[in-house]
């Protein structure tokens, strides 16, 4: 490898004088600085290892550089959804493709002879004479995968479940108030109760904490004492689940699901929340009216009327037959 | 010495509050309305050693949010009355819910008992209650009671007077906390409050609270103590409404719901065990038939047409005999009074209009035991669900019906029959269609006359009637809807109730308070009425008659009295039926033209000009303007004035094909009886349910749809040739 970035140094001069760019020095460093660098990077890392060099560049003029060696087929740019421009080494004749984790970033690269073939059929089958081709697999790694399966945000626990707290997916101003309520990475807590309105009521310690739906959310924990043989079992369980939310009011009779959402009208909204119909309650649809329209629902116990429109308003999640 | 103490019932609807409030006070109470809305009222006494107490009964509610007028007036009454304790009965099988209730009013900071109602209901379904530990949670007294086994009332009689004394010692309510963001919120609107230095009375918290909430009612009271300052408070009330949205993405309220939600989860972790004991849900049994898909609407039709059937075939026994009873006291005073004005005022006014509405009170009577036992038993719910879908096409609410089809027995009693709706706009949409409704005493109208000019086609016409009133009232109802009752409809959210037994005396007191009311309404402004009604009817007493009525009757008298005499006993017999037929034919003659000599007589011959449009004559226009006083007496009057004399279907028939009413102007008179302005007892009934506006709204209302209905069908029917 050392071998090909000398040559590519020398390269660099070449050409960089032959097109007589200004500052040929400062970009020189830039290229050496970008050719220490393995994988990808972006201008942060780049002006980093400059200032380990020993040199100190501003963010614009990197930039710049990063842009010719580009055009100069040093380096290739790299735009991933959402995220910051990279740059990784071109080494000319040799092609890759990328996957992309879109849970924590990580990029790996791939190069598949059979894809590659299988493109240049494609393209031929249409009558096209391919260039060029970048190909990205959006996903989520191998590490995060695993790591998913273990991790659940807070508000997703069942009550009476044992947890250690891992890691807080929230932003500084939140990152300070759970902290300052006393709840640290690593801490083991237990539901006390959970489902009424996104709210969940944790012991930590001698502490009893309540914490709002927006926090749960963004606390996640891990499962302390789950034994993989009960994970399966609530695979199977469901089967018959419906994961995506659907309206109260496409519900069917003897359907039981959670409340997502309640939206609507604040006057209804609040009436409805004042009637136990609030985010986290287990919503079951006991019946239709013979001529269809309210509709007849379980909810905390106990029974209630909506007609079909206001059923509307209510997004439920988790909807599963259910014999009650 | 005795002391007094005010003791105010708070709960959610259907946790047995009432049966708690009747075991208390017994016999005992005062129904009414809450001043300024018709929500009813209920008051009673109870004496226990040393202390008079005065139980009210507050309306039932979910929350004390300032959305219905339940809610409005269990706050206000709290607020401002001050009672000395407020007992929040609280249905322990359904904790949860209930509980939302009970923080509210916890929060008003007065002295507050909880009291776990249906302690037996709540133990079958295998909840177990740790009332110590909730009790200590809360800081107030918690109770259990059974109330329709009437367990537990003198202990809750005994906590509540000794909470309140354990207040006068300085005792303080306990606040609930929430989360650290909301509570911040609350800490710094208190303090821009306690800086103001503006007393709006209440708790403090409560005050802050309510103002975070955006609560409309709070911030005006506050606003008109001091603009300046209400100002600084909403400023930093909006800020943190604002931060709250930032960081919940949901308005205070919203949120703040959430977190009674979250702290009640709490408090029903701690408190309660659920054992698992799976009991058979009687409830959901009833259910499986009642609401059924396929059985639920036969099975109501069923119960109404039961009710029906009790209401005016049972109902008709108990009204002869009154009806008996009143021309038997007119009877005796007529001959015990020597003939002057004041018998006639008597006799004519007064007991005959007194008579023509209490003649109601069986029906009455039966009706709200009816709805009585639909009320307790649950069933209303459920009509409401079963119906809902066919009463929200005229905007109206499921409970709609059961007025709306009473209507068809009589429009008295199905107005007092919307008390059961609990939205005020539906209400009155209710009350203002109810008079569409064919009311049984517009029958024998169309009886006449259809009989008189459609014969064997008599039913259908009659059949189209009453599904003409149908349709009109649907109309209305949409056109009112969407005219005077604008903005979003009342949401549909009722509890269905679990089923329960009814109890007779609860079901005989629920009876009684609504069939006083209506005694009670009636009788003051049914007497002026009544007066007003006869003194037009009788004045002017001295008519001009065009001829001698009474010398023609004296010398007939006196011509038969020589033939009878010189007769034998059968022809004498003969020329007595033979008399009394001819005197009767003078003695109608006579009334005939005083009636139509009365100013009632004059003001319907004053109105000929408005009927004539239409194809009504001037007998038939007064006989529709004394309608007015109860619509049985049209087809008196129109007998009256048509000279046959009251009573007497066939004579009647024949004059009036003489008369030169036609098939078309029959019908067009038919469909004004139809439509036109209810009765007299009907539009008190209105006018104490509603207000004089509404009243007189319905009064202009019915008698424009009326003439308008009538005139298209007349003119149409004119422009066809069909005369």
């Amino acid at each position: 490898m050392t071998d090909t970035h000398e040559q590519e140094k020398k390269q660099f001069k070449r050409l960089f004088q032959q097109q007589g760019v200004d500052q040929f020095d400062f970009r020189f460093q830039v290229l050496e600085a970008f050719l220490k660098l393995e994988h990808h990077v972006i201008i942060k890392d780049i002006q980093v290892q400059l200032k380990a060099d020993g040199v100190k560049l501003d963010k614009g003029f990197v930039l710049n550089s990063m842009e010719l060696l580009c055009r100069f087929g040093f380096a290739s740019k790299i735009e991933f959804d959402d995220k910051e421009t990279q740059y990784e080494h071109r080494h000319l004749g040799l092609h890759h493709d990328h996957m992309v984790c879109i849970k924590c970033g990580s990029i790996l690269e791939f190069k598949d002879e059979a894809i590659e073939k299988q493109q240049l059929k494609v393209a031929d089958a249409y009558g096209f004479h391919m260039l060029q081709h970048k190909m990205e697999i959006y996903g989520i790694c191998s590490k995060c995968m695993e790591h998913r399966t273990e991790l659940v945000p807070l508000h997703k626990a069942k009550q009476g479940e044992k947890l250690i707290v891992k890691e807080f997916d929230a932003g500084r101003n939140m990152q300070l108030r759970i902290s300052s309520m006393g709840l640290k990475i690593g801490d083991l807590i237990e539901i006390v109760s959970a489902g009424f309105g996104g709210q969940v009521v944790i012991s930590a310690g001698e502490n009893r904490l309540i914490l709002g739906k927006g926090m749960a959310e963004k606390i996640r924990v891990q499962p302390f004492d789950r034994i993989k043989t009960q994970r399966h079992d609530s695979k199977q369980e469901s089967n018959d689940t419906f994961r995506a939310p659907l309206l109260l009011s496409q519900m069917k009779t003897g359907q039981e699901g959670v409340i997502r959402k309640v939206s609507g009208e604040s006057v209804l909204r609040r009436r409805l929340l004042e009637m136990g119909i609030n985010r986290g309650s287990t919503i079951y649809v006991e019946k239709y009216a013979p001529l269809k329209d309210p509709i007849e629902l379980i909810i905390k116990g106990y029974h209630i009327s909506l007609r079909v429109h206001e059923a509307a308003n209510i997004f439920v999640e988790n909807v599963k037959f259910k014999k009650r | 010495m005795s002391k007094e103490l005010t003791i105010a019932l708070a709960g959610n609807p259907n946790c047995g509050k009432t049966t708690i409030f009747n075991n208390l006070t017994g016999a005992r109470q005062k129904v009414g309305n809450w001043p300024g809305v018709t929500v009813e009222k209920k008051e009673g006494k109870l004496r226990h050693k040393e202390y008079d107490l005065k139980i009210v009964d507050l309306p039932g509610t979910y929350s004390l949010t300032p959305f219905s007028i339940e809610e409005i007036t269990a706050r206000d009454f709290i607020l401002n009355e001050i009672p000395d304790i407020v007992v929040n009965i609280i249905d322990a099988s359904n904790l949860e819910r209930s509980l939302f209730l009970a923080i509210q009013i916890l929060e008003l900071g007065r002295p507050a008992l909880f009291v776990l109602n249906m302690a037996d209901v709540a133990e079958a379904k295998g909840i177990q209650i740790n009332e110590k530990k909730l009790s200590q949670l809360l800081g107030l007294p918690v109770v259990f009671t059974i109330g329709n086994k009437n367990k537990g009332i003198d202990t809750l009689v005994e906590a509540a007077i000794e909470e309140v004394s354990r207040f006068s010692e300085g005792k303080e309510s306990r606040d609930i906390r929430y989360g650290l963001e909301i509570e911040g919120c609350i800490s710094r609107v208190e303090t821009e409050i306690l800086q103001s230095e503006i007393n709006i009375g209440g708790v403090l918290r409560w005050n802050a609270i309510k103002i975070l909430e955006d609560d409309k009612i709070v911030k005006k009271k506050f606003q008109d103590l001091s603009s300046s300052a209400a100002k600084k408070v909403f400023q930093t009330s909006e800020a943190c409404r604002k931060r709250i949205y930032d960081l919940f993405e949901d308005d205070f309220e919203i949120v703040l719901t959430d977190d009674r939600y979250g702290v009640i989860a709490g408090i029903v972790k701690e408190t309660v065990t659920n054992l698992a004991i799976k009991r058979i849900d009687m409830s959901r049994n009833i259910d499986l038939v009642l609401t059924d898909r396929f059985f639920g609407i036969p099975v109501f039709i069923f119960f109404i047409w039961a009710m029906f059937q009790l209401t005016f075939s049972l109902g008709a026994y108990p009204m002869e005999w009154i009806d008996m009873t009143v021309s038997a006291l007119s009877g005796s005073l007529d001959k015990v009074m020597p003939p002057s004005m004041l018998k006639d005022l008597l006799l004519n006014g007064i007991i005959a209009g007194i008579g023509s509405v209490i003649i109601f009170l069986p029906n009455i009577l039966i009706l709200f035991f009816c709805i009585a036992l639909f009320e307790d038993t649950g069933y209303m719910a459920r009509a409401a669900f079963l119906m809902d879908r066919v009463m929200h096409t005229s905007g109206l609410h499921g409970k709609s019906f059961i007025p709306m089809l009473m209507g068809f027995g009589c429009t008295v009693p199905a107005i007092m029959a919307t008390r059961t709706l609990e939205s005020d706009k539906d209400r009155i949409l209710t009350i203002l269609m109810t008079p569409f409704m064919s009311c049984s005493a517009r029958l024998p109208v169309y009886i006449v006359l259809a009989g008189s000019f459609f014969a064997e086609k008599a039913g259908t016409v009659i059949f189209s009637l009453y599904f003409t009133g149908i349709i009109i009232a649907i109309l209305s109802g949409r056109f009112l809807r969407a005219v005077l009752f604008k903005g979003e409809e009342a949401p549909f959210i009722m509890e269905l109730p679990p089923y329960r037994m009814p109890m007779l005396k609860s079901l005989l007191i629920h009876m009684w308070d609504r069939s006083k009311m209506f005694l009670k309404k009636m009788s003051g402004v049914i007497l002026i009425g009544s007066i007003i009604i006869w003194a037009l009817s009788s004045f002017p007493r001295s008519i001009s008659y065009t001829v001698d009525y009474d010398g023609k009757i004296n010398a007939l008298k006196s011509d038969y009295s020589q033939m009878i005499a010189s007769a034998a006993t059968q022809e004498a017999e003969e020329l007595n039926r033979q008399l009394s037929l001819e005197l009767k034919d003078i003695e109608n003659r006579k009334e005939q033209e005083r009636v139509s000599n009365s100013y009632i007589g004059r003001i319907g011959k004053g109105l000929e000009p408005i009927f004539k449009p239409i194809g009504i004559g001037w007998q038939a226009s007064v006989a529709i303007v004394t309608g007015f006083v109860a619509k049985e007496v049209v087809v008196s009057t129109m007998g009256v004035l048509y000279g046959v004399g009251t009573g007497e279907g066939e004579a009647l028939e024949k004059a009036l094909k003489k008369s030169g009413m036609t098939a078309l102007s029959a019908l067009s008179m038919m469909i004004f009886v139809l439509l036109y302005v209810p009765c007299f007892a009907t539009v008190l009934t209105i006018y104490r349910e509603t207000s004089a506006k509404w009243a007189g709204f319905n009064l202009i209302y019915t008698t424009m749809v009326a003439w308008g209905m009538s005139f298209l069908v007349y003119q149409t029917g004119m422009i066809l040739g069909l005369s």
